[in-house]
């Protein structure tokens, strides 16, 4: 860059110096040779015009003092062009001369000059030729010749003079660019390393130049462009971060799709509600990235319609979740700058309790109705007739009472729940021992575990501190538990009970059966009202579907929770977790 | 055809959509297996029939993924990388189609199993479908990301399938020899776990050609342990 510079002002001063001398110097040698030819031209012509006074034979006589006295070569010649005497050559040994252009100019005008070279002397030569006149009549010619050493010495010294000039200029000419480059450089390069600082976005201060010419005018713009510049940065810096922040912490999962369909960023949502990082999924499509054919079709749609769509998409590998999308265009200036978003609500949640309530409604006029069915039939039998065969009536009586009982159980059921929901369930806690609580229980189903010959395992650790619960309702927990536990375990299975204290300030009982097992997918769905695994099975059984429902809502009234494990065909083990009691109550 | 871009873009696209198409396949033979087995494992005839139903859609794809191959074949003559792509592209169609065929073929079952009592619960023939299910999607993952590794392990997990089979053919041996009753449903349980180990073959198939297509080389019809270890 300085070195460019230099090298610019260096050329061109150079190059200006050296035309200006060379032109002089030619003009001045061209005048200066013209000018000396014609003087000694002149001279030797005055010369000429002496000698030719004198007689012809007298001059031939004396031709070699002539010259020497004219510092000359005198060569004389008769009107035939032969030459009669020579000062330098043999007369015999020279050609006719009436051919050299002198000697014609000569003849014609009276004096005849020629400049050429001189084979003979090998030297540039001036020829100056006279006529010789008696009276009237021309006999001959005489001719003086010189060289012209004296013109070559005259421009050779010129030549000398204009080189050592031209070496003056050069050195001038190198230090003039190299002061003036320097002078001009040095802002210049500080306005360069600005303008990278700029680039780089490490700016620090403004720019300081003092000079008030078109560079410091620069620098002045570059500094009022730069503070612009910040502020804009600083503006869309403040704008991005809100945005980004926005972006982040939205519950909603957003998408950005580049022109080409790629994934451009996901947020913070799509990560916790697809299990998907974020670096797995940039760049790729969103059929790479999901591959969920329900997303794609949508997607499709909206780039047909360009239009908003919105759609219920399941996805997820391990936890599925309902997503409800819309897609949307982000429209940019140029084709390159569309972009396309989806947002992602989960309503997952939202779609279980719908679920979970049009369940219930149909569940409850179901368990309702089939009690209800058996009972108006055999009233109905009854009333045609049937009450008089003593035997039958009781039979039908007995039905209709257990219908009834099985009626008036379910709405116990329903309202020990709807209880505990509303929390008009009045609790007494108090200190209890899981032990006491157990027996209670066990002396409810003590029957029907003899008789299924069903083997119950007890694991109660006797340094186990007391719980805090309600008596009745720890009673009703284990109780269906210990229900669900029986009904469910075929004959000569083994129920063990085991009670131990738990990592986080609990208490874990835990009660697993060597039952039928239920399938990996229903356990979430257990706690629902009415919902029952094995549908006919558990209906069989005399079970209301709300065993376990009671069990979830009563623990989380204690603070306490309830995990289910199940292994199909090896058992399901059922965990409550109750929080210990106060030592201050 | 990720790295380097043609200087047709058109010939990018066509290649673009080719993936893209078999990726939608993919999805939806994957869901397919998916529901034949809920249908299947839930008793839900209901959605056995819609896995029937919507077999035809990717019986459709199949037929216009490979036209499309073809087309490409014809007409740009591909080479190299290109050229593997496009002829797993077809080897990969026709897997997928034909697990697309089993899924259906499952709910099918599933439809006769679900008019009789339930045999027994289901506890190894779900284990196989989670294996099978795996592989399929595991193979689909190699393909769209080219890994390699991915796709061997996929190979490795054959052997599982194989193991799972077996044993549920003893175990309904037993049941047979023990209640003539079960025959019927135990040669239809035996006939769905055989065509879940053929599902993981296609599954191990894909893997196969996305080995081929990333390092040109054929590992087919060599044990999955040989270049394993």
């Amino acid at each position: 860059m300085k070195f460019r510079l230099l090298h610019k002002f260096f050329f061109a001063f150079l190059t200006v110096g050296i035309v200006v001398v060379a032109v002089a110097g030619f003009l001045i040698e061209g005048e200066l040779k013209t000018d000396l030819t014609m003087r000694i031209g002149e001279e030797t012509a005055a010369e000429a015009r002496i000698i030719a006074l004198m007689p012809t034979g007298e001059i031939a006589r004396q031709a070699g003092e002539l010259a020497e006295r004219a510092r000359a070569r005198l060569t004389l010649i008769d009107i035939a062009g032969r030459v009669i005497a020579d000062s330098e050559a043999g007369s015999r040994e020279l050609d006719n001369h009436l051919d050299r252009p002198e000697i014609q100019e000569a003849l014609r005008a009276g004096i005849g000059k020629a400049v050429r070279y001189s084979l003979s002397l090998k030297k540039d030569m001036i020829y100056v030729a006279v006529p010789l006149q008696e009276g009237s009549r021309t006999t001959g010619y005489i001719r003086l010749s010189r060289p012209l050493t004296e013109i070559a010495l005259a421009t050779y010294g010129m030549g000398k003079t204009v080189f050592a000039i031209i070496l003056a200029i050069v050195g001038v000419s190198l230090t003039i660019a190299l002061l003036f480059s320097l002078k001009m450089l040095s802002p210049i390069r500080r306005l360069a390393a600005f303008a990278g600082q700029v680039r780089t976005g490490s700016i620090s201060g403004t720019l300081r130049i003092d000079s008030r010419d078109e560079i410091g005018q620069l620098s002045d713009s570059i500094n009022e462009m730069v503070s612009a510049l910040q502020e804009k940065i600083q503006t869309a810096d403040a704008e991005r971060r809100k945005l980004e922040s926005v972006f982040s912490s939205m519950r909603e999962g957003v998408i950005v799709l580049d022109a080409e369909n790629r994934i451009e960023s996901v947020n913070q949502g799509i990560e916790e509600m697809t299990g998907r990082r974020h670096r797995d999924v940039i760049g790729k499509t969103l059929l790479e990235a999901f591959r969920n054919s329900k997303l794609h079709d949508a997607l499709e749609r909206f780039r047909a319609t360009e239009e908003t769509v919105s759609e219920e998409i399941g996805l997820g590998d391990h936890r599925p979740v309902m997503m409800d999308v819309t897609i949307s265009a982000i429209h940019g200036k140029t084709e390159a700058e569309r972009k396309t978003m989806l947002v992602f609500h989960d309503v997952t949640r939202l779609k279980k309790l719908e679920r979970i309530r049009t369940d219930f409604v149909a569940n409850v006029t179901h368990e309702i109705r089939t009690p209800l069915t058996a009972i108006i039939g055999f009233v109905e039998t009854l009333q045609q007739g049937a009450i008089d065969d003593r035997g039958k009536a009781l039979e039908f009586l007995r039905t209709i009472h257990e219908n009834a009982q099985r009626l008036n159980r379910l709405i116990d059921d329903l309202l020990i729940l709807t209880g505990i929901e509303l929390g008009e369930t009045n609790f007494h806690p108090e200190r209890l021992t899981i032990e006491d609580a157990l027996e209670q229980a066990m002396a409810v189903v003590a029957e029907r575990i003899s008789e299924k010959k069903l083997k119950l395992l007890k694991e109660i650790r006797q340094d186990l501190p007391p719980i805090r619960a309600d008596r009745d309702s720890l009673i009703q927990i284990l109780l269906n538990l210990l229900d669900n536990a029986v009904k469910f375990t075929p004959e000569g299975g083994t129920i063990t009970f085991t009670a131990s204290p738990g990592a986080e300030q609990d208490l874990i009982v835990r009660i697993a059966d060597s039952g039928v097992g239920i399938p990996k997918g229903e356990i979430p769905r257990l706690g629902e009202r009415f919902y029952r695994a094995d549908k006919t099975r558990s209906r069989e059984l005399g079970g209301t579907g709300l065993g376990l429902s009671i069990v979830k809502h009563l623990m989380k009234a204690h603070r306490g929770r309830m995990v289910i494990e199940s292994a199909l065909g090896r058992g399901t083990t059922v965990s409550l977790h109750f929080p210990l009691a106060q030592e201050t109550t | 055809m990720e790295e380097k871009r043609h200087i047709n873009i058109h010939y990018d696209k066509e290649l673009r959509e080719v993936k893209d198409s078999l990726i939608y396949v993919g999805a939806l033979t994957e869901k397919a297996i998916e529901q034949g087995m809920n249908a299947l494992l839930n008793r839900d005839t209901e959605l056995a029939r819609l896995v029937i139903a919507n077999d035809a859609l990717i019986d459709r794809l199949d037929t216009e993924i490979e036209e499309k191959c073809i087309r490409l074949l014809a007409l740009r003559q591909p080479a190299a990388r290109d050229l593997r792509f496009i002829a797993t592209a077809i080897k990969i169609n026709g897997h997928l189609e034909r697990i697309g065929d089993m899924a259906a073929n499952i709910a099918e079952k599933a439809i006769i199993l679900n008019q009789e009592p339930l045999l027994k619960p289901y506890v190894d023939l779900p284990r196989m479908a989670e294996v099978a299910q795996g592989m399929i999607k595991e193979s689909l993952d190699a393909f769209i990301n080219e890994d390699v590794a991915l796709a061997h392990k996929v190979r490795g997990d054959d052997a599982i399938i194989d193991n799972l089979n077996e044993q549920i053919f003893r175990e309904l041996l037993t049941f047979m020899m023990e209640d003539p009753h079960t025959i019927h449903r135990s040669l239809i349980i035996s006939q769905i776990s055989k065509l879940l180990e053929r599902v993981s073959d296609h599954a191990e198939g894909i893997a196969d050609m996305v080995i081929y297509m990333v390092t040109g080389q054929s590992v087919r019809h060599k044990p999955a342990s040989a270049e394993n270890g």
